[in-house]
This record gives structure tokens, sequence and C-alpha cells, in this order.
């Protein structure tokens, strides 16, 4: 019988095939890479349903505010109103828009940097290494929440500047990682064995070390995601990040204090949904460390 | 004609934080094609930098070669280009590590990383270049080569691995090879194979091959010529025959002597050389080996021995080498028609 089970097992033999093969067996990295799955759905056809459904995220319909405000969650209003009559649940949905655009956006700001500068410091090390290190770790002497609103402050309010914000401060700890990532693969015998081949310089990085030291940084990325959404909240929250009346989770919870016994339903969704969106990057990441490693025995 | 590789009077030093280390300090041999030359010695006498010095792999800084040149058919690789010697890496001269199990990258197949110095020296099509790294891999003796080659580096064993790296150095057909302890992390039976594949290669390609080997068992058969090195310098060099039944050395006796034989109706333990190798910062005054020697004379505290021919193409570098009843002192050589232990 052709493709017998022998021969998908030798089809299925690639790098990323094992890597998704091992992936598959981590209930809980698969769990989390449904979930986000969905959100990323839920954010893309956005526009087709919730408007229509659930009511518009934004325009406040002034002639039934009034009534329509505080509404407990019901059937027409599944997650709730908020005190101006919106519907909590198309706000939500908006909301997976900002949250992942800023995360997605953020983390590829912080790869960019981060990359370059880990790389610059691991390959070229003396002076190089020195300088780059040091200036990541004046990055990390300033507290991270406010050194962000320091410099949204300094750029201006708005969606923008949260994402460029976030990136910009969260490339050290990339950079730190890839260094140190190429650090030990460069000690690998393997790269003085393509060396001894007559590799060059370049071709050495980019097809020897680069793969190898590449899974941290995939791991290290994906849970980046999670805490980028997470920042992009606190900073909502504190009035630094996404304005109102644009939807976003954080901007969301810091609408809801005052109102926390009268009506939980304001900041319980916009919770749970930061809650489960972060958790399922980080253990999309978790299980994606496992997955990148090639020497792991099954 | 020049010979085909010839080290002459190289130092290569590292210039650490502590002072310089003096690796490699005054080595010179030359290699013929089809020959075998056995560098031999402990842990930090020198023999791998040496080699590393002929493929440029050594890191500078901290490494630098004060003196002394490399040549490869008469033309100095110290002072060409790097682009140029990228042009004689694997292809004319090519290197076997000595772990196979950390020397091929875990996140290529087998058969591309042996394709690769194809791709890079011969200009070979990918698709070209994977049929011969198959047929390669054939050659040194790995069962259905072609979808072996399909595999990753951790589903081979480490007798394989070391063949697919042996495939990998002679992808190109290389004029000298350079095998580093190339079966020091194999067990016993697979060394065999691989020393055994390595003469059937130089038989048909007629390559030069370098053996780096703490062994001098391993060399036995195999080598030409032997170079013994201790401390960075090179203290006896000579035909193979020469120095393993005629050493001159008190240092290559002790490599002798702590070597397990059968020819020698001893059943007491092995007699291995006291001490550790000497700091290569702060070496002992006159002959670096005296404090450990069991024969040193109080003039080798003081008297700096230089390699000299004692006899028709057999140097050493001991200040008493020539004296006969010196020599005589050494008493467990190894019979010419005896058995050697390892070798046959």
């Amino acid at each position: 019988m052709p493709g017998g089970p022998a021969e998908q097992a030798a089809e299925a033999r690639t790098l990323w095939g094992d890597a998704l093969r091992r992936l598959r067996k981590n209930k809980l990295a698969v769990a989390g890479l449904i979930w986000i799955i969905i959100v990323i759905l839920v954010a893309i056809t956005a526009d087709l349903w919730a408007p229509r459904w659930l009511g518009d995220p934004v325009e406040i319909d002034s002639s039934t505010a009034a009534q329509q405000r505080l509404l407990t969650p019901s059937s027409e209003h599944p997650f709730g109103t908020d005190k101006l009559g919106r519907d909590v649940a198309s706000r939500v949905v908006y909301g997976a828009r900002v949250s992942l655009i800023v995360g997605v956006l953020a983390v590829a700001i912080m790869i960019a940097i981060g990359l370059v500068m880990g790389a610059l410091a691991a390959y070229y090390g003396g002076i190089w290494d020195a300088i780059i290190m040091r200036l990541a770790d004046v990055f990390f002497a300033f507290p991270y929440i406010l050194f962000a609103i320091v410099l949204i402050a300094l750029l201006g309010r708005g969606f923008h500047n949260v994402f460029i914000a976030i990136g910009v401060l969260g490339w050290p700890s990339i950079a730190r990682v890839f260094r140190s990532s190429i650090l030990s693969v460069k000690a690998n015998e393997y790269v003085d064995a393509a060396r001894s081949m007559g590799a060059s310089t370049r071709r050495i990085l980019v097809r020897h070390i680069m793969p190898n030291a590449m899974a941290p940084i995939i791991v290290y990325a994906t849970m980046s995601v999670g805490g980028a959404i997470l920042t992009e909240a606190a900073l909502s929250f504190l009035g630094m990040g996404v304005q109102p009346p644009e939807p976003s989770w954080g901007l969301m919870l810091s609408e809801a204090p005052t109102l926390i016994f009268s009506a939980p339903w304001l900041m319980v969704f916009p919770g749970i949904a930061i809650l489960t969106t972060v958790l399922g990057f980080v253990l999309l990441g978790d299980g994606l460390r496992d997955a990148l490693d090639v020497k792991l025995k099954e | 004609m020049p010979p085909l590789l010839e080290v002459d009077d190289l130092h290569m030093h590292f210039f650490t934080r502590d002072g310089v280390v003096k690796a490699v300090d005054g080595v010179s041999f030359t290699l013929e094609s089809g020959r075998t030359l056995g560098v031999v010695g402990e842990s930090g006498s020198g023999k791998s930098v040496t080699a590393m010095s002929i493929m440029r792999l050594v890191p500078e800084p901290p490494g630098k070669v004060v003196s002394g040149d490399i040549r490869f058919k008469g033309e100095s690789i110290l002072a060409m280009s790097e682009k140029d010697q990228r042009r004689l890496r694997g292809n004319r001269i090519a290197m076997i590590f000595q772990d196979p199990m950390t020397s091929l990258n875990p996140v290529y197949r087998i058969g591309k990383q042996i394709a690769e110095p194809l791709v890079l020296h011969k200009n070979m099509s990918r698709d070209k270049a994977w049929a011969a790294a198959v047929e390669l891999l054939k050659q040194v003796g790995i069962p259905q080569a072609e979808q072996r080659a399909r595999d990753y580096p951790h589903e081979f064993s480490g007798g394989m691995r070391q063949r697919a790296m042996i495939a990998m150095a002679l992808a190109c057909g290389p004029d000298v090879l350079i095998a580093d302890e190339p079966t020091t992390a194999l067990d016993v039976t697979i060394q065999a194979q691989i020393l055994e594949l390595m003469q059937e290669i130089q038989k048909k390609t007629e390559s030069a091959i370098i053996m780096i080997t703490h062994d001098l068992g391993v060399v036995a058969d195999m080598a030409d010529h032997i170079l013994v090195m201790y401390a960075g310098k090179a203290v006896e060099y000579g035909p193979a025959d020469e120095v393993f039944y005629n050493p001159l050395h008190p240092y290559t006796w002790g490599l002798l002597e702590s070597l397990p034989r059968h020819d020698v109706d001893d059943k007491g333990a092995l007699c291995p050389i006291n001490g550790q190798p000497p700091s290569l910062i702060n070496l002992p005054s006159g002959c670096a080996f005296h404090p450990r020697c069991a024969y040193a004379r109080p003039e080798c505290q003081t008297g700096s021995p230089v390699l000299t021919e004692i006899e028709n193409g057999h140097y050493s570098a001991c200040l008493f080498s020539a004296d006969a009843d010196f020599v005589q002192q050494f008493e467990n050589r190894v019979s010419r028609d005896g058995d050697t232990g390892s070798g046959s």
C-alpha cells in the first residue's frame, strides 16, 4: 500500500514538521494556540458581525443611551452595557484588535532592534559587546512602566506611540537572550567545522549560528506578545495608552473600578479577555520551547 | 617542487590577561601527498593548536602567529587573503573534528551538510551536490545512504556521525586531511573501523593525512612519520618505525610505557607519566619536561635542549639523546617483531 505509515513518517520528518508534531502533543500549548487563533479570527471578522449583533463599540446613541446604560448581561447584550450605553461585548471584541496589533507590532519592533543589537554584541564582542550590553543595562535600570509613560509623554499620546514605546523599551531583553544564545551556539564545534569547510563569516552567522540561536527568540517573542498586551492594558488603564473612545481592554478596565459593585461585568469581561489572551501566548511560548528543541528525545 | 604542506618553525602564542601562552613554540614538519604524519602528545601539548593554525581556525586575537610560516604547495597560508584561505579550506585542506556529537549542525540534514562544501567550492547545483553527498555516504560505509542522507545528525550514532564528518571532509577531494583525535570520542571497535576507513580512503585518493592523537597506538600502524609534542614544542620527530621502536626522548618513552601492551610479560599496572603538563605561561627552566622526567640530570634544569638530528632523519630534543648509554636506560622498548597492543 503506498503511503503506509512508514512512508508518512518519512514524509513528516522536516525540522518544522517535527516541531509541529511535538507541539501537538502538548495539550496546554495546543489550547493556547487555539485560543489565540480564535481571538485573531474574532478580531479580523469583527466588522462583519459585531456592530449588527451587539451594537456599535464606539458611537453613543444619545436617544437611547439613558435607558441602555449599565444594563446587566442579557441575551441582547451578553456582556452588559457600560455607563454610556455601549455594548461591552462589542467593545471587548474590538478591543482584541487593539491588543493584538499593539502586541504584535511592539514585539516586531523589539525583535528588529534586539536581534541586530544581540548579534552585533555576540559576534563582534569586545567593545561592541560592552557598549551594547551597558546600554541595555541602562534600559533595565528604569522601572519599565514609568519609562514607558515618560516616553509616551514625550512622543504624545495615541495608539502608535503605545506600541512604539513598548517595542523600543523591550529590545534589551531580546538582545540579551539572543546574545547569550549566539554565544553558546558559537562555541559549538560545528561552527568551527563550517569554517573549516570554507564558509564565509556571513554564511556562518546566517546559516549556521542563527537557525540554532533562534529557538529561544521565538519562545521569548511569543511570550512577549502577551507581555506587550498586558503593558498596553496597564498604560491604557493609567490613561497613557489608547485614548477613549477607542475600545481597549485596559481602557475599559480603567472605567470600571468605581462601579465594581454595581456593575461588575464592566471589569470581569475585559479582565477575562486580557487574562486568557496573555495566558494563551505564554502557554504557546512554553510549548514552543520544548517543540523547537531538536535534540529532545521522544 | 615545493612540498605539499610545510610548517616552518611555527610560533602560535595566545596573549591573555594572565600572560603569554606559548601554545605552539617552534614546530616544523613537511608533508608529502599520500603520506601520514602522526602528531602525538598530551592534552595541552599544542597539537590541536598546530592543526587549527593550518586551518586558520585559531581566533585572533587572542591568538597570534609570532613567527614562522605555513606553506601549502610553496605558498604561505598566513600571507593569503581571507578569500584565498576560504578557497583552500574544505577544498584543498579539510579537517575532521574530535567530537562527532557536536561537529555536525543539528538543524540540517546530513546530506545537506555533506553537500555544503561542494556547493561552496565546486559551484554544484543543490541536486547534483545532494547526489554527490549520497555517493560519499556510500563510500564511507553508511548503509541505505539515500534514506540516511535525509536524516538529522541526532538520528545518527556516534560512529556514523564520524563517518559523515569524514564524508564531508572528503567531499572536495582534499590534498590534506587533518584529523584531530578522530577516534577519541568513539568506542574501541568503532575506532578501528574509522582508522581503517581513513587508510582505505588515503590509498584511493593519495591525500596526505595529519593524524592528531594522544594515543601512540592509534598512529603506530598508520603514520609514516611521528611528531611528538610536549609543552608546545616538538620533542621527537622521525620515521614512525624509528620513533616507535627506537625512541630517543624520555617523554616518548613515557608515552610508550603508558600504553597497554601484551608483548611485555608485565602483570603490573600501566606506568603513567607522573605529574601534569606544565603551565604554558611559566614553563620550567631548562628542558620543559625535566620536572616530570624519570631520567632527569642536574644539567636538565638549566640547559635548553633543541631539536637535533641524532640519527638519519630522526630528531630529538633531549640533551642526552646522542648518548647511547643514556638511551639504553629505556628498558620497555617495543621489539620490532613483537606485537604492540593496539596495532597488528
